[in-house]
């Protein structure tokens, strides 16, 4: 935490789709061991911003780096092996595969996924699945879906994708994971011990979080500093009390009151 | 028919359904497990038959053939002394190689872009290869085909009993493929193949290369589909290039793993064995009835009944079951049925 340096650097990025500008030079900088939120309207570009620094899209200009590593127009899975991870926004669960399953798909570099070694090595191979799912099940008792292990993903509720969402990213070992709402859809008790979780990642293994979520209460006990995003680019940047004052971001939110914390 | 001769028949039939079974074998890595829409499959069939003929055959007689000029036979001509016998496993292994070098090719350049061009190149390397085989005479003589490919060990074996023995060979290699899917498909490997057929963006999101995952499975498959193809070019000895219509060389494999379950590789045999029954039962029918067309019907009318009452197949997905943590788990959810 005593770095100085940004582990995330947005550079005057912009995206288009087709006339619609979506991120418009955008800059922002993320300080390592931080648990960032990000904020903004509908459609301010917040999302977009997630898919552009994870690979999933590549900027129409400008420039993303990654612990001083431009990572703009590398692939997901290049920028996940980085150590860089995000869930998305509408959950994206492998449907037809078990809740354990689609935890253990994660860790990096298993043995097993060399096509070779499950036929030369299989115990090698079948030795690293007991490790794997049993961190899995650790992760899965973490966000309180123990119970559902052998439930294909897609028969879980909405709630409870968005926790294996989050579940994912626990099973690597990012440097800094985008979270893309996870809030949604979740009830009180259940967020309390995702923030928990969320917590203890930054806090023990020094993960560095970038949190989008429309829930006030949840961004303003949790997150600081809280980067303001409408229509494309950053507007505010600060603590949660300075944000709240801000007179852009109010009427960036339409005169919308922001509720501090409970 | 005496006893002996529907003993005869089952045989025949038995090793068809096994060669069938193969390539249903390949068909469930490419689509079953990976989603990869390969609707060309007849384009590898070709391939490694014709491989497996080539590296075998004797040279065609030319009184016999008028447009003769290359037969094949590099086993003959004394390239390699082995005799046929070590051809046969060379030539399986060439024509896994040949499928497999192909579909290397082919994947690098479709499988980055859009699922819809890796089913237009495959039904491209279909065409292609049935058009080689039938404009380029010199390669394997033409539309006339290649006739009298040998037997596996066919001067140890009686004639008559050339079919017991090749059951054997087919149901081995059968079983060796079968072991090599189900462990492949199983392990983490396979992990990856099915988490890319449900979401290609989401498994990029957990770390995995998706092209080469998807090219692996691209190049595995097409592999055991070689196999296949020389397992066939050796059981019916014949081979033009109207044998590999889309129908009984792509179609009929497609039904074969709708039938027995897309995803199962059990399934994949058993539905190999249901559809070539329908298929060879239905030329004993009278009149029409046993008319290929009517045929390909009852196949079409079995898929669909099996869409209806069983949308998984006869055997659905394989999925695997963890038994819960003993203490912590079980104790705070009792409805648990781990
Ligand atoms: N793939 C796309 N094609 C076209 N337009 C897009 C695409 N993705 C996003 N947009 C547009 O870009 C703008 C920003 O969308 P984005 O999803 O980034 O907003 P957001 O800040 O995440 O909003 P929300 O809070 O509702 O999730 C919107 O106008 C949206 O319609
Ligand atoms: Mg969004």
């Amino acid at each position: 935490m005593t770095d100085s340096s940004p582990i995330l650097q947005v550079c005057n990025v912009t995206k288009d789709f087709g006339g619609v500008r979506a991120v418009d030079r955008c800059t922002l900088d993320v300080m390592p061991g931080t648990i960032t939120g990000l904020i903004g309207p509908n459609g301010a570009g917040k999302t977009t911003l997630f898919n552009l620094a994870a690979g999933d899209l590549s900027p129409t200009s400008g420039q993303i780096l990654f612990d001083g590593m431009v990572i703009s127009g590398l692939q997901p899975h290049q920028t996940f092996s980085r150590g860089l991870m995000r869930t998305f926004q509408i959950p994206r669960e492998l449907r037809r595969m078990t809740v354990l399953e689609n935890l253990m798909l994660v860790p990096a570099r298993q043995s097993g996924e060399r096509l070779w070694s499950t036929w030369l090595t299989p115990w090698k191979v079948a030795r690293q699945e007991r490790q794997i799912q049993a961190r899995a099940l650790d992760v899965l008792e973490l966000v309180n879906l123990s119970h559902l292990a052998n439930e294909l993903a897609g028969n879980l509720s909405g709630g409870q994708k968005k926790l294996l969402e989050l579940a994912r990213t626990l099973m690597a070992k990012p440097k800094m994971v985008l979270l893309d709402e996870p809030g949604a859809g979740i009830n009180r008790t259940l967020l309390r011990d995702l923030s928990a979780n969320i917590v203890r990642a930054s806090v023990e293994r020094n993960v560095t979080f970038l949190i989008i979520e429309h829930d006030m209460r949840f961004v303003m006990t949790m997150c600081d500093p809280v980067i303001v995003m409408a229509n494309g680019s950053v507007i505010s940047e600060g603590t949660p009390s300075a944000i709240q004052r801000d007179p852009q971001v109010l009427e960036a939110y339409l005169g919308g009151r922001i509720s501090g914390p409970a | 028919m005496d006893i002996s001769g529907v003993i005869d028949y089952l045989i025949g039939f038995t090793i068809m359904a096994i060669i069938y079974a193969i390539f249903a074998l390949g068909l469930n890595v490419h689509w079953g497990f990976t989603g990869l829409f390969n609707i060309g499959i007849a384009g590898f069939f070709a391939l490694g038959a014709y491989t497996a003929a080539l590296l075998t055959s004797p040279p065609p007689d030319p009184d016999q053939f008028e447009d003769f000029i290359f037969g094949g036979d590099l086993a003959n001509q004394g390239l390699l002394d082995l005799g046929v016998d070590a051809w046969f496993f060379l030539g399986l292994a060439a024509a896994a190689v040949v499928c497999g070098l192909v579909a290397l090719i082919v994947g690098t350049i479709t499988l980055r872009l859009n699922d819809d061009y890796l089913s237009i190149a495959t039904l491209g390397i279909a065409e292609s290869v049935r058009f080689f085989f039938l404009n380029e005479k010199w390669a394997a003589n033409g539309s006339k085909g290649l006739y009298r490919i040998p037997k596996f060990l066919g001067d140890v074996v009686a004639p008559e009993n050339y079919d017991y023995l090749y059951v054997v060979v087919a149901l081995v290699i059968l079983l060796i493929l079968f072991a090599a899917v189900q462990r492949a498909v199983r392990s983490p490997w396979g992990r990856v193949l099915r988490a890319i057929r449900e979401d290609e963006v989401a498994t990029a999101a957990s770390g995995k290369n998706v092209f080469h995952f998807k090219l692996q499975s691209f190049v595995f498959g097409a592999m055991i589909m070689g196999i296949g193809g020389a397992l066939f070019a050796h059981h019916v000895r014949f081979l033009s290039p109207l044998t590999f219509d889309p129908l009984l060389a792509t179609f009929v494999i497609w039904a074969m793993l709708m039938v027995g379950g897309s995803g199962n590789n059990l399934g994949a045999v058993l539905g190999a064995f249901v559809v070539w029954g329908v298929w060879a039962g239905t030329q004993f029918l009278p009149g029409v009835f046993s008319d290929p067309s009517f045929r390909l019907l009852m196949i079409g009318v079995l898929i669909v009944a099996i869409m209806l009452l069983r949308p998984g197949g006869l055997l659905g997905e394989w999925r695997r079951i963890v038994a819960s943590r003993p203490a912590s788990a079980a104790a705070r959810d009792s409805t648990d049925p781990g």
